[in-house]
């Protein structure tokens, strides 16, 4: 495949990790002038992909041509010199130093030690590189710590577009920003696109990339499926190119609304006057059993504090009942009482991640599968195989470590361990996190049979198509309070932002 | 990574049935341990005979009995510097309430209790009181290491009949360190299989073992599970403690003499050492018995088979520290490549 007006090319991109063939023959061309997006479940290959174009991984075949000419990215240093600049999913700013040390750092650390820069001149930079992102109100001297998330991945663009970038690449970069926040990250791509840098977006809403690219690129188990006008696609073209089939009755994007709880089924959890250090201000409700209750909100609204203070996690005031008992304000009393917790962050709250899948099913129930502190192995594998069944969770053993899992099954496992304990109220945080459309779909599924068995569910979450599609009720949380509720047809993307904008 | 990841099961698996004894971790240090042994085995005589064997089974139990213990110290996430003060001070504590005329049972039980106090008030400082560990302990090291110096007014303790000891507790204390189990078995080696064999089932097999693991491992996911963090990391400083305690005493019972300024100086690098090159993680989450045991046996019969071709001590100090990284790279190499 070649592309006369590519300004970046790979061809035959091959990247083996152990086990894994990350990345499989792979032939891409990027023009100048255009956004990019690279799409596909995760697994796919895209970070890999960016990895290498970023100068981060090197492949173990095929090559990188910039403006036709092979190159060898020795660095993510060599790469950004040459006019390719990556913005990682996560946040890679030194919260330490200032803004301006910050953009600046890749120019300062080709100077080597030998010619610092001085600190007009950082400055100026900076303050260029922000102009042009529409960002002149921020002072190049403040400290990166004390700056939005939003802010701080403008900074990382900034950096990225340096002097003069070609190719900007952009990996999930709104995963963590309020709709209006990427209406500003957009408004920045297109602006970036009519300067003629090719921009390379990666990204799992696909909504969004129907809106922002002119092309699409679908990855799938490494391999390169299909390269498509954004104007010859449709979500549905997009799913089944990443699936590579038909999601038969199970696509999380066309379910059925989600039954309603019947009106006088018992309320098994009741919130009054919650208030939690920092941002949850005052919020009250009642959940009923069997109804899914979706929780919404923008980032910063309190909504994020609200799982770890509806258990204990945090110092709390006001009342939590279950069942009409209050429960006392520690874990413990939260499970004791019925209520199981998923939070949004699998690495550092879900998984007990240098366990097996075994354990980190049983952790909540130890006493159900010890007998005077020791622990029996047979009841461990049994509650723990019944579990991965009824979740159909993919493992190779019980005794596999969690970490070694794909998303979709680490949050499988992890949800059962919510489940084994046989909660009355099941609170989720972000549940699709991270979690591919095949896992999601499953993972939608898991919860209705369980809401269907009388368990009441808290699903607060930042993705509208959970809310819009799963959830029987919606609130909406601004300022540390709720808003009104949504039901049935009232339900929509817009009513909720309504609700979310300040 | 769903398809990836069920892809490469098969591989994990093979792995798993070729190391399935140990856990690829220990296999590791298990054959870094035969090689030193085959290799003294060729270049020295007296290696491979069971006096030298059995001496280095008792030359490595103090060591052993305080690695157990910060095996569980380690898993949990923490760090005990507070040791060789404990084991001076347990250690010293008992000798001389031995001396005092106090008979054995009730002056090990004191020993043993000090230990554990001292154990869980490292706990303590570093749960409630929201220190880490490294400064608590570190603290602790100079406090317990100061009263021991109080204690014994910066003398040397001396159990003998001479100065008052029982002639029968005398010798039953003075057995527990130097004597041997059916003339063959040096006693403090017996200590340290019964207290390996003991936190062995403790730490696989039972739910304490368990909550150990997870409060290192990730500590919020733990709490969420309904593990007191707090509860689990003060047994596991307070099991360190009484570990440490009962190694000084041992001590005290080989010599039988110690004091205050000197006796366990520095013990705690040696533990640590051991303990990590038995594959146990400064970040928590990770560690078995079985690495310790190795871990300890490395230096061990490392120092031992040095003395025997006659290496000097300088340069044996230097070959544990050399053991000490490479034993750590190797592990650390290894578990990048396998992602």
């Amino acid at each position: 495949m070649t592309d006369g007006d590519a300004i970046l090319e790979v061809r035959g991109l091959t990247k083996r990790f152990p086990g894994v063939l990350a990345l499989d023959d792979v032939s891409l061309a990027f023009r100048p002038g255009e956004v990019h997006a690279v799409i596909g479940e995760n697994g796919a290959g895209k970070s890999t992909l960016m990895h290498v174009l970023g100068g981060d991984l090197s492949p173990d075949a095929g090559a990188v041509y910039l403006g036709g000419a092979p190159v060898r990215l020795a660095g993510p240093l060599d790469a950004q010199s040459r006019g390719i600049g990556v913005v990682y999913q996560e946040l890679a700013l030194c919260r330490n130093l200032t803004v301006a040390e910050n953009v600046t750092m890749p120019t300062v650390a080709a100077r080597g030690a030998v010619r610092p820069m001085p600190r007009a001149a950082m400055r100026d930079m900076t303050r260029r590189a922000l102009a042009r992102l529409g960002m002149g109100h921020v002072d190049p001297d403040t400290p990166v710590s004390r700056l939005s998330v939003a802010e701080m991945q403008m900074v990382e663009i900034a950096r990225a577009i340096g002097r003069d970038v070609r190719v900007l690449v952009l990996d999930e970069p709104n995963s963590a920003l309020s709709p209006r926040e990427s209406e500003e990250l957009f408004r920045v791509v297109r602006q970036l696109r009519g300067e003629g840098v090719c921009v390379l977006y990666v990204s799992h809403y696909l909504d969004e990339v129907l809106g922002l690219a002119d092309r699409i690129s679908v990855l799938r188990d490494g391999r390169h499926v299909e390269t498509m006008n954004a104007a010859d696609a449709d979500e549905d073209r997009l799913i089944r190119a990443m699936v590579g089939r038909d999601l038969v009755g199970a696509t999380p994007f066309a379910l059925s609304p989600a039954a309603e709880a019947s009106a006088d089924a018992p309320a098994v959890l009741e919130v009054a006057g919650l208030a939690c250090a920092p941002d949850v201000a005052d919020v009250s409700f009642t959940l009923r059993a069997g109804e899914i209750l979706g929780v919404g909100g923008l980032p910063d609204s309190g909504k994020d504090s609200l799982g770890d203070a509806l258990f204990g996690l945090r110092p709390r005031s006001g009342s939590v009942r279950v069942d009409g008992r209050e429960v006392g304000a520690s874990s413990g009393a939260a499970l004791r009482a019925g209520l199981a917790y998923i939070p949004a962050d699998r690495r550092n709250g879900g998984m007990l991640s240098t366990m097996s899948v075994a354990h980190n099913v049983v952790a909540s129930t130890l006493g159900a599968v010890s007998w005077a502190g020791i622990l029996r192995r047979r009841a461990v594998e049994r509650t723990a195989r019944a579990q991965v069944a009824r979740l159909d969770a993919r493992i190779s053993s019980l005794g596999q470590r969690i970490a070694t899992l794909s998303g979709g099954n680490q949050q499988k496992i992890i949800l059962s361990r919510g489940l084994v304990s046989d909660p009355r109220v099941l609170i989720l945080h972000e549940p699709t996190r991270g979690v591919d459309v095949g896992a999601k779909a499953e993972i939608y599924a898991i919860l209705r049979d369980v809401a269907a068995e009388g368990v009441g569910i808290v699903m607060i979450t930042s993705e509208m198509t959970e809310l819009v599609l799963q959830a029987s009720r919606v609130v909406v949380v601004r300022a540390g309070r709720l808003s009104d509720e949504l039901t049935g047809a009232a339900i929509t993307e817009e009513a909720i932002m309504q609700r979310a904008v300040p | 990574m769903s398809a990836a990841d069920v892809q490469s099961a098969p591989g994990r698996t093979r792995r798993g049935a070729l190391s399935r004894l140990f856990g690829l971790r220990e296999t590791g240090v298990a054959l870094a341990l035969i090689a030193l042994c085959v290799v003294l085995s060729l270049a020295t005589e007296s290696f491979l005979t069971q006096t030298n064997l059995l001496n280095v089974g008792r030359q490595v139990s103090l060591l052993g009995i305080m690695a157990v213990g910060m095996t569980f110290v380690l898993i949990s996430g923490e760090v005990d510097l507070s040791i060789g003060s404990i084991y001076a001070f347990a250690g010293l504590a008992t000798g001389m309430l031995i001396v005092g005329g106090w008979a054995l049972l009730p002056a090990l039980a004191a020993g043993l209790l000090c230990g554990a106090v001292i154990g869980a008030i490292n706990g303590l400082l570093s749960t409630y009181g929201r220190l880490p560990s490294l400064i608590a302990t570190l603290g602790m090291l100079s406090i317990v290491r100061g009263a021991a110096l109080i204690l014994t007014d910066g003398r040397p303790v001396t159990v003998n009949e001479r100065l008052g000891a029982d002639p029968d507790t005398l010798a039953a204390f003075e057995f527990m360190g130097q004597g041997r189990l059916f003339d063959v078995i040096p006693m403090q080696l017996v200590f340290f299989a019964a207290v390996a064999a003991v936190a062995w089932a403790v730490l696989a097999g039972t739910t304490f073992g368990f909550r150990v693991f997870a409060v290192g491992g990730s500590a919020k996911a733990a709490r969420i599970s309904g593990i007191r963090i707090e509860a689990v990391k003060i047994w596991a400083f307070t099991v360190m403690g009484t570990l440490a305690a009962l190694a000084g005493i041992l001590a005290m019972a080989f010599l039988p003499s110690g004091q205050a300024g000197r006796t366990g100086l520095g013990l705690e690098l040696d533990v640590i050492a051991a303990t990590i090159i038995g594959g146990a993680s400064l970040a928590g989450g990770e560690g078995t018995i079985l690495g310790t045991i190795l871990g300890v046996l490395i230096i061990g019969v490392m120092r031992n088979g040095l003395v025997l071709m006659g290496v000097s001590p300088f340069v044996q100090e230097l070959m544990i520290g050399l053991v000490i990284i490479v034993a750590v790279a190797i592990d650390k190499w290894s578990r990048r490549r396998g992602g």
